[in-house]
């Protein structure tokens, strides 16, 4: 029996909520230096568009 | 190539006759930091258990200033762009300033040993010398090759003076652990032996075979504009 | 940086709005970094992710020898994957830009934008072992070769982000980032073999290798989600970052003139 299932649940939910938050933040980050460069860049500065 | 790196070294090792800047500072700092090892650490026999570490790390710490001042003098005239455009063979440069380097770190490191025999109560004895000797070489080549490297590659550039020992601590960690481990081998410490120190030299050699090679490579494309 | 804050949205043609345009075609032609194939992809990584999180935390079983922190395994060995992925592409990058050096600076973007998403995944990974340690073996950290590489990888690549931002022209970035990283990755096998070596003296090797887990069918599955979901992420993160880094080169290159030109046109001067 695992004595401390409680706490271990604590712990394995901010593993997940920490990894989600930190990807999102970085992926959130990127889009919107994105948008910003784009708007100031002609077409010929975004080949992949 | 290795005409360009005798000159290069006596150009460094004349400086440093003339300013003393390493035996006056340097070496100074080296021995405050053994001091105050002592300082942090409780007891005598924690002190004597760890000598070879700490005779290491000191290295350590003084590599990064002696590297710092090694490219300061380039820098200061902008001596390596006027080499670069004299066309001066890149390698025969980096030979050269981690030759210079390497001596001054033998002079440091032997300081460095005395002090630990003095201050920590470290016992040489002769069953270890030659271990203890080819560690000394081994671990010198190897810290002056990488300094040299990483020092050209943050040379002249802002931010250099915190950059240095961010890049070049993580990559001399091998050299920390392979020369404390044959240096514990050398000397006896904590019940080792000197055979168990011979597979740590072999790492060292590893490790100043790769940053020959390396640096030797890296060193032209590194200070080209 | 010079990136120009504007107050105003500045007139690109692509701004437009044609008089009957939906706002939904408004905001999908707004300039950006995505493109049709990096939609469907992050949409992908979303699904999987959800999945992942379905079947890491509810679906799949306790184990029999660590109970409900084997969960956060599927989290540590999808982040630990990405990470050394992400460092090996750092890598081939760099050789490619060293190569070729006159032709692309893209390989050296790309090997930039690795790097930055690696050591989100290195810190990552290194937060989820250190829970995990702490719930198997009470522990946060431990110094045996396998930990010890990874926080050395960390640190070594969080000083090669250092030298990205060194300054200078494009090409010397290129350059100078590329030895590290070079340099970076010769240099894991030889303090992996250090660190075992010096550790294989006290008998500490014992605790790294006791993630023999017994894999039941739920089990292996929800790890081989990991896996995918966060290569689907690595992908997405890095294709978008390279391309901001394309933006940001090229803000670079044309300076302050550009800028000033943009709001001359822009007042109709």
């Amino acid at each position: 029996m695992r004595l401390v299932a409680m706490q271990d649940v604590g712990f394995i939910l901010a593993t997940y909520v920490a990894t989600f938050i930190g990807s999102i933040a970085l992926a959130a980050y990127y889009l919107r230096r994105g948008r910003r460069l784009a708007d100031q860049l002609p077409p010929e500065d975004k080949p992949w568009a | 190539m290795f005409r360009v790196a005798r000159l290069i070294a006596a150009k460094d090792l004349r400086i440093e006759v003339r300013s003393r800047v390493v035996t006056n500072q340097v070496l100074p700092f080296a021995t405050i930091v053994m001091v105050m090892f002592a300082f942090a650490l409780k007891t005598d026999e924690v002190v004597e258990k760890v000598a070879p570490g700490l005779v290491w790390l000191a290295t350590l710490f003084s590599l990064l200033i002696l590297v710092q001042r090694a490219f300061a003098v380039e820098t200061a005239d902008g001596a390596t762009e006027a080499m670069r455009a004299a066309g001066v063979d890149p390698a025969g440069i980096f030979l050269g300033k981690a030759l210079a380097l390497a001596a001054q770190l033998a002079v440091l490191e032997l300081l460095l040993l005395i002090l630990a025999v003095v201050l920590y109560s470290a016992k040489l004895h002769a069953g270890g010398i030659v271990l203890l000797v080819t560690t000394l070489l081994a671990a010198t080549c190897g810290l002056a090759l990488v300094g040299t490297l990483y020092g050209g590659l943050a040379a002249g550039v802002r931010g250099r003076e915190t950059l240095l020992p961010l890049l070049l601590l993580p990559v001399v960690a091998p050299v920390l652990i392979g020369a404390t481990r044959a240096t514990e081998a050398a000397l006896g410490t904590s019940g080792a032996v000197v055979s168990d120190g011979w597979p740590w030299l072999g790492l060292l050699g590893v490790f100043v075979a790769l940053f020959s090679v390396g640096g030797t490579l890296a060193f032209g494309p590194l200070i080209e504009e | 940086m010079t990136e120009i804050e504007t107050s105003a949205a500045p007139a690109s043609e692509t701004n437009i709005k044609p008089p009957n345009a939906s706002p939904v075609e408004v905001v999908s032609r707004r300039p950006s970094t995505g493109t049709p194939f990096t939609r469907i992809l992050g949409i992908a990584t979303l699904v999987s992710m959800a999945l992942l999180v379905l079947f890491g935390l509810f679906l799949s079983p306790e184990d029999i020898v660590q109970g409900e922190s084997v969960r956060i395994l599927y989290i540590h060995v999808g982040t630990v994957w990405v990470a050394y992925v992400a460092f090996g592409l750092t890598a081939l990058s760099s050789l490619a830009f060293l190569w070729k050096r006159t032709t692309s600076l893209t390989w050296d973007r790309i090997a930039g934008a690795s790097a930055e998403v690696g050591v989100l995944f290195m810190a990552l990974t290194l937060f989820a072992g250190a829970i995990w340690g702490r719930l198997s073996w009470g522990k946060f950290w431990v110094w045996d070769a396998r930990v010890t590489t990874t926080a050395f990888l960390f640190i070594t690549y969080i000083g090669y982000l250092a030298v990205r931002g060194l300054g200078g022209s494009h090409q010397q970035r290129g350059r100078r980032s590329a030895v590290v990283a070079l340099l970076a990755v010769l240099e894991i096998p030889l303090v992996h073999f250090s660190v075992k070596l010096w550790r294989g003296l006290h008998q500490d090797g014992s605790v790294s290798d006791t993630t023999k887990v017994k894999l039941h069918d739920l089990m292996l599955f929800s790890l081989f989600i990991s896996l995918i979901a966060f290569t689907l992420l690595f992908v997405w993160l890095v294709i978008h970052r390279q391309r901001v880094l394309a933006m940001q080169d090229a803000m670079d290159d044309k300076g302050l003139d550009y800028a000033l030109e943009q709001r001359r046109s822009e007042a109709g001067l």
